[in-house]
């Protein structure tokens, strides 16, 4: 029990709910959701937001000025806008001496490599202005000034820090490292999800319950001294262990919703998994281990307080808040060292020294050495302060008005280049960005699409991923095809059941909770394969994930596993075709998409508990089926459903009392849950599958509208989801479709098309204005994106008129593939022919599916930098790169702006995140990113961690966003540009107000091109901007003009 | 065996507490090309000294009086941060190690090649410290770290110095280790082999706390190429010349 009120718990609880909230979820890897790293901050304008996120999660929302510098030599940084900026920043700020103030700054971003506004610790104007004109000591006089020291010691360990941090830094300890390594290990415990062959005991309990019950025995933590139990008997709740704790270590109230935010971000890859389990309500794992950040949180702070309890015992250190103040306040001498030493600030010059006065603690020497210390740092602050500036001055030609300021001259400056280069990031990404947007914007066609006098070979519809633009381009080039983009979903929010599994998976974004369910069901077409191969792959597993098996496995089979090595190594193409060859293949399915008639889902509950209870009967009395008839069984059903009351006809054949009878029905009810709320249940579960007639035609509607497809279609329309393939990655996921939750394309592709197909809908959708031709035919397909294959499915279901065409389908399709494995190969292999025909390459390309040594098998979104929603003609015939994402929209058939709402809550909404988990991953891949994949290891089957303990790794590893150490992805923010005219656009905007808040706040950029106007329009701090006509508009209607002319 | 020698010898084979000259020498002089030479040199001079008083010794005091000297200052590598005091005391433990093997055996040849075997590693590692304070004002553990990927070809040289004072396989000291440990008695080869234990554990320590770790972001010049190459050099040729010396 709590001692704790309920009220009291309850504060704690939204305590601890509101202190998490700037941690972003993290989303298991085997569904990789791509996020902004800062997504709990969007709603603070971007500087702000990425400022609050660096302190929070000791991360860097910039690149380093070398960085920024490389791009600007190569021309990616507009000098214009760079300068704009700077004039801007320096119109609220008065003139300093003779500087030329804008030639200074121009030259500090461009020419200077490191920063210059140092914050000064000692040193002042006045040693700085000796400094400049060659003195070698600071002019004023140094002394220990104790008062100043402490104040800048209690500013640098506030109450909000947690006290093990201050420790540490004081004295050199680890207390910090070793919480986390405990509280790692507790969550790898209890959170595993199959990995591990043990777990941690009693986990239905929830983790704070299982973990102290665990900890409460755990012999191996008190003989380290560590006193668990004592801390765990004050209270039985997380919440009341967590009031106690906090109120031992002598923290008021008033900071502990700062202490905490510290704390739970300490492992914010951990409590993100945490945060985002807790809210999955339909989490298999959280439903059957549950736990939460106030267990987590509590687990931390107990382990916590052990520690410095143990380590206050031993070393004599303070171990609580206010006993390290009062250190702080007797020892201020040694504290000022000891942070300086442990802190990594020491001179280095000094550091043996001040390392032999800690050692020896001996107040008398530490306060003779103190002063020396002080003005040897003040001087080196001082002399290395003067010869930045001094450098910056020669390099931009001002030395000599440097040295003519004066000292508050030279204290204005100082504050100036300090404030400057605080915001410079933001200089240099907006700089950047304009480039990108510029080029892009230029050539972008805003004008109506030409009329095609016949429908295309075939039309493909691909999500709007960056991966699909190469090959859109592609497929166009080669032949009589169409495309279009639209979100990886289809618009159809689907869960899904696969063949043999028991989970559902949801298959849209994670914004969207789908109402249908979708069942994957065998045709018996091919016979589900249970052969010896997948036998042997059962045991082989069994065996290894064992506790003892794995010490003689290793002798006895040891060798397959070095032939599996070996094939996967030396030739991996080849070993994967054979093992394709001997893998039993896939079976052949078919989606259950339509809604069951509520007779048919009664009939299918009874029939499943008929079957249950011929089991029961078996199991429980041992009586087989032969001795049973239906009528017994329908008898049995309706007594334990409550349906008829009386002696049963089975129980007198079987000469069962009364007694036995009841206890028998009793069972039926309890543990093979025949009973009416069971029923009830799974009647609403049945009811979930499939889709109603009325929801198809909605979906299948919706879907061609917002492509603005209602006319002209061709004889194939393609439906191609995407999915990457890759070995030995757990990154793949990440690599798959985003609209998807993470999953694959595929299936969402063969629920539309299933739906498209029916001629019922079909009917319905001629009502509404969409004419599909009967000999259209709607085919599912999946984009492998690593290999650039296109694999056709459910052509079994193809209408035969078709299959005459279809060598050119295959053909066309082929091609384009091989095309664009050609253009993609160059930027995964260094010193690429550029005369390699697309045979080999796309052959290159291949073997990346299936080399488990390749860390990085595509390239996948890295690089992505715009989304243009609106027609094709937009972009047609530009090469985009693969940075775009293409949303096909048409304005003319969205009166309502209803589609653009979708779009903007969706489509964008993912873009945003897919694009700023890059851009943070790229700017500082260890603080936002997961660093190297070479050091990585699954934990638990939900993340990854770097070696063998580490917080979970969030964002995306090095090998995906970086190239040789430097950024491959150019870190821009996402430029949106919408094809409607501005009131549509804005309308639609002020109703969704996450999109708004997004476009304002500006964590995206937004270009409306407005085509009845001509003119882009582009949102800038604030404003609306007109950019005026669309470059190429003007050279076309000039073309289109001479053209006509001579008619 | 004349005592007053092999007290003096005990200065230059340091013995603790009159190693402590020794340490103090190699404070004194900052110059690396002079505390190389003074490593290189000094304990050739007590080996002299030892083949006067009458090697191989007789009795046990002063080969375990070396041992625990070996052991002692190899305990102390756990705790010294500065890269300097460091290689003093590293090579105070090894050249401690030559009266276990002067206990086995009087050729000359043997003992010079024995300390000069240790004497490789304390001396790069001088020439270390040396490139370290020239860059970052000192040569101190846990100051910089993460210098893999900042400075990568000076870490190389950090890791091979450290792998050598570790006495790893090729390293001179390795095959003077072995030697030891194949002439000496079951005693001395335990203490021994717990000394070079602690040289391990000490060197794994520093590595951690120099080469790797999470980068400080300091813009500091890496080792120029051609010297990368110079050491290198230097390295290959002490291996070559003491394989080719020890016959291995």
């Amino acid at each position: 029990m709590s001692r704790l009120t309920l009220g009291r718990r309850l504060k704690i609880r939204s305590m601890v709910h509101m202190a998490a909230e700037p941690i972003p979820f993290f989303w298991p890897m085997r569904t990789f959701i791509h996020h902004n790293p800062l997504h709990g901050l969007e709603h603070l304008p971007f500087e702000q937001g990425v400022r609050q996120g660096e302190q929070l999660f000791h991360g860097r929302a910039f690149l380093p000025r070398t960085d920024y510098q490389r791009y600007h030599a190569e021309g990616k940084v507009d000098d214009a806008t760079l300068g704009d900026d700077i004039q801007r920043f320096l119109a609220e700020r008065d003139a300093i001496g003779e500087l030329d103030l804008h030639g200074l700054l121009q030259t500090l971003l461009c020419r200077t490599p490191e920063t210059v506004g140092e914050r000064l610790d000692l040193a002042d104007a006045d040693d700085i202005k000796c400094a400049i004109d060659g003195e070698t000591t600071p002019c004023g006089e140094t002394t220990a000034d104790i008062d100043a020291l402490q104040e800048r010691l209690a500013r640098q360990f506030p109450p909000e820090r947690p006290l093990y941090e201050s420790i540490d830094l004081l004295f050199g300890t680890e207390i910090g490292t070793t919480l986390d390594e405990l509280v790692i290990k507790s969550c790898l415990d209890f959170f595993d999800e199959g990995q591990s062959t043990l777990q941690m005991p009693g986990r239905e309990h929830g983790f704070f319950t299982a973990w102290s019950a665990l900890a409460k025995r755990n012999l191996r933590l008190f003989l380290r001294g560590l006193h668990i139990k004592k801390i765990l008997a004050q209270d039985a709740s997380a919440e009341g262990v967590i009031a106690y704790v906090l109120g031992e270590l002598g923290i008021e109230e008033s900071h502990w919703d700062g202490l905490i935010t510290r704390e739970l971000t300490r492992l914010h890859g951990w409590a993100g998994f945490i945060r985002w389990r807790s809210t999955a309500s339909r989490y298999h794992w959280s439903q059957t281990y549950p736990a939460d950040l106030i267990d987590f949180l509590a687990i931390r702070l107990v382990l916590g307080l052990a520690l410095i309890r143990e380590h206050a015992r031993r070393k004599r250190l303070p171990a609580t808040y206010p006993e390290l103040a009062t250190y702080l306040e007797q020892h201020t001498a040694e504290c000022y060292l000891r942070q300086a030493y442990h802190g990594g600030t020491v001179q280095p010059e000094w550091a043996h020294r001040v390392d032999d006065a800690l050692a020896h603690r001996h107040p008398g020497h530490i306060n003779r050495l103190l002063p020396e210390y002080l003005h040897d740092e003040r001087s080196a602050e001082a002399r290395r302060q003067s010869e930045r500036l001094l450098a910056l001055a020669e390099t931009a030609g001002q030395t000599e008005a440097l040295k003519a300021l004066d000292v508050d001259q030279i204290d204005a400056l100082l504050t100036l280049l300090d404030e400057f280069e605080d915001g410079e990031g933001m200089m240099w990404l907006r700089a950047m960005e304009a480039v990108y947007r510029k080029s892009l914007l230029n050539e972008i066609k805003l004008l109506p699409p030409r009329k095609r006098e016949k429908r295309p070979f075939a039309q493909a519809l691909f999500c709007i991923d960056v991966r699909s633009e190469r090959i859109r381009r592609q497929l166009e080039h080669v032949g009589d095809y169409q495309t279009f983009g639209i979100a990886g979903f289809f618009g159809v929010p689907v869960s899904f059941i696969g063949l043999g599994k028991g989970t559902e998976l949801d298959l849209c974004p994670v914004q969207i909770t789908p109402k249908n369910v979708v069942l994957e069901v065998p045709t018996g077409a091919t016979e589900i394969e249970t052969d010896f191969y997948s036998s042997a792959s059962h045991v082989l597993h069994d065996v290894k994930s064992s506790v003892l098996s794995p010490y003689f496995t290793v002798e006895a089979i040891g060798l397959l596993f070095g032939f599996d090595m070996i094939g996967k190594t030396v030739a991996p193409r080849v070993y994967d075709r054979w093992r394709n060859r001997i893998e039993p293949k896939d079976a052949s399915t078919r989606l259950l998409i339509d809604k069951l008639s509520r007779e048919q889902a009664d009939s299918i509950v009874r029939s499943l508990q008929r079957v249950t209870i011929v089991q029961a009967i078996g199991q429980q009395l041992g009586i087989d089926r032969d001795a049973i008839t239906d009528s017994m069984i329908r008898e049995l059903r309706e007594i334990a459903m409550g349906n008829r009351e009386g002696t049963s006809e089975f129980a007198r054949q079987f000469a069962l009392s009364p007694a036995a009878e009841a206890e028998f029905i009793e069972t039926l009810r309890d543990e093979y849950r025949i009973n009416p709320s069971f029923v009830s249940m799974q009647m609403e579960r049945l009811g979930k599958i499939g889709f109603s007639t009325d929801e198809q035609v909605y979906f299948v509607g919706q879907a061609l509208r917002m492509m603005g497809m209602n006319e002209n279609f061709s004889r194939f329309v393609i439906l191609a989801g995407h999915a990457s393939k890759s070995d030995n990655n757990p990154y793949e996921s990440a690599l798959d479709c985003g609209a998807c939750g993470g999953g694959h394309g595929l299936v969402s592709a063969r629920v539309l098309a299933q739906m498209a197909n029916k001629s019922e809908v079909r009917r319905r959708l001629a009502e509404q204005g969409i004419h599909i031709p009967d000999d259209t035919w709607f085919v599912p397909a999946q984009h492998n994106t690593t290999s650039d294959e296109i694999a056709l499915h459910d052509l079994d279901l193809l209408p035969t008129s078709h299959l005459v065409y279809m060598e050119r389908l295959r053909n066309g399709l082929r091609a384009a593939s091989r095309l664009c494995a050609a253009e993609r190969l160059p930027t995964l292999e260094e010193n690429v022919d550029p005369n390699l025909d697309t045979t080999t390459a796309f052959r290159h390309i291949q073997r990346n599916t299936s080399d488990w040594t390749q860390v990085r098998p595509e390239w996948g979104l890295a690089r992505n930098a715009a989304v243009v929603v609106g027609g094709r003609h937009l972009t047609e015939d530009m090469d985009l790169d693969g940075r775009s994402f293409l949303l096909s929209y048409d304005y003319k058939l969205d009166p309502k702006g209803r589609l653009l709402d979708t779009i903007l809550s969706g489509p964008l909404i993912i873009g945003e995140w897919i694009n700023l988990e890059h851009y943070f991953s790229a700017v500082d891949n260890e603080g936002f990113g997961s660093g190297s994949k070479a050091y990585h290891n699954v934990a638990g089957r939900f993340g990854v961690m770097t070696g063998n303990l580490s917080d979970i790794r969030t964002g995306l590893p090095s090998q995906t966003v970086l190239k040789d150490g430097r950024p491959y992805h150019e870190p821009l923010r996402l430029l949106v540009i919408v094809e409607a005219p501005v009131p549509h656009v804005l309308a639609a905007a002020g109703r969704v107000p996450k999109a708004l808040s997004l476009i304002v706040n500006g964590w995206v950029n937004v270009v409306v091109a407005d085509p009845e106007t001509g003119h882009m329009h582009f949102f800038d701090r604030g404003d609306w901007h007109d950019l005026g006509p669309a470059p190429q508009r003007a050279k076309q209607l000039e073309s289109i003009d001479a053209e006509e002319s001579p008619a | 065996m004349n005592t007053l020698l092999l007290l003096l010898a005990g200065f230059f084979l340091p013995l603790f507490p009159l190693s402590m000259v020794f340490n103090w020498v190699l404070a004194r002089f900052t110059h690396p090309v002079i505390r190389i030479l003074v490593i290189l040199v000094w304990p050739q001079i007590g080996v002299l000294l030892l083949l006067a008083a009458g090697a191989p010794l007789t009795g046990s005091a002063f080969l375990w009086w070396g041992l625990l000297t070996a052991a002692f200052y190899a305990w102390r590598l756990l705790t010294v941060r500065e890269l300097g005091q460091w290689s003093a005391m590293l090579a105070t433990s090894a050249f401690a190690l030559t009266w276990v093997m002067a206990a086995d055996s009087g050729r000359a040849i043997d003992l010079h090649a024995f300390v000069l075997g240790f004497a490789v590693a304390p001396a790069l590692l001088v020439a270390v410290t040396a490139l370290l304070e020239s860059r970052l004002g000192a040569a101190y553990a846990g100051l910089v770290t993460g210098m893999a990927r900042d400075m990568p070809r000076l870490a190389g040289l950090i890791a091979v110095s450290l792998l050598a004072a570790m006495a790893l396989p090729i390293s001179p000291g390795f095959f003077a280790m072995v030697g030891l440990l194949l002439h000496s008695e079951l005693a001395p080869v335990v203490m021994a082999l717990l000394t070079w234990l602690l040289w391990s554990w000490a060197g794994t320590r520093l590595l951690r706390n120099t080469v790797f770790g999470p980068r400080s972001g300091k813009n500091v010049a890496d080792l120029q190429p051609l010297h990368a190459w110079g050491f290198a050099v230097v390295i290959v040729a002490a291996v070559l010349m003491n394989l080719i010396w020890t016959g291995a």
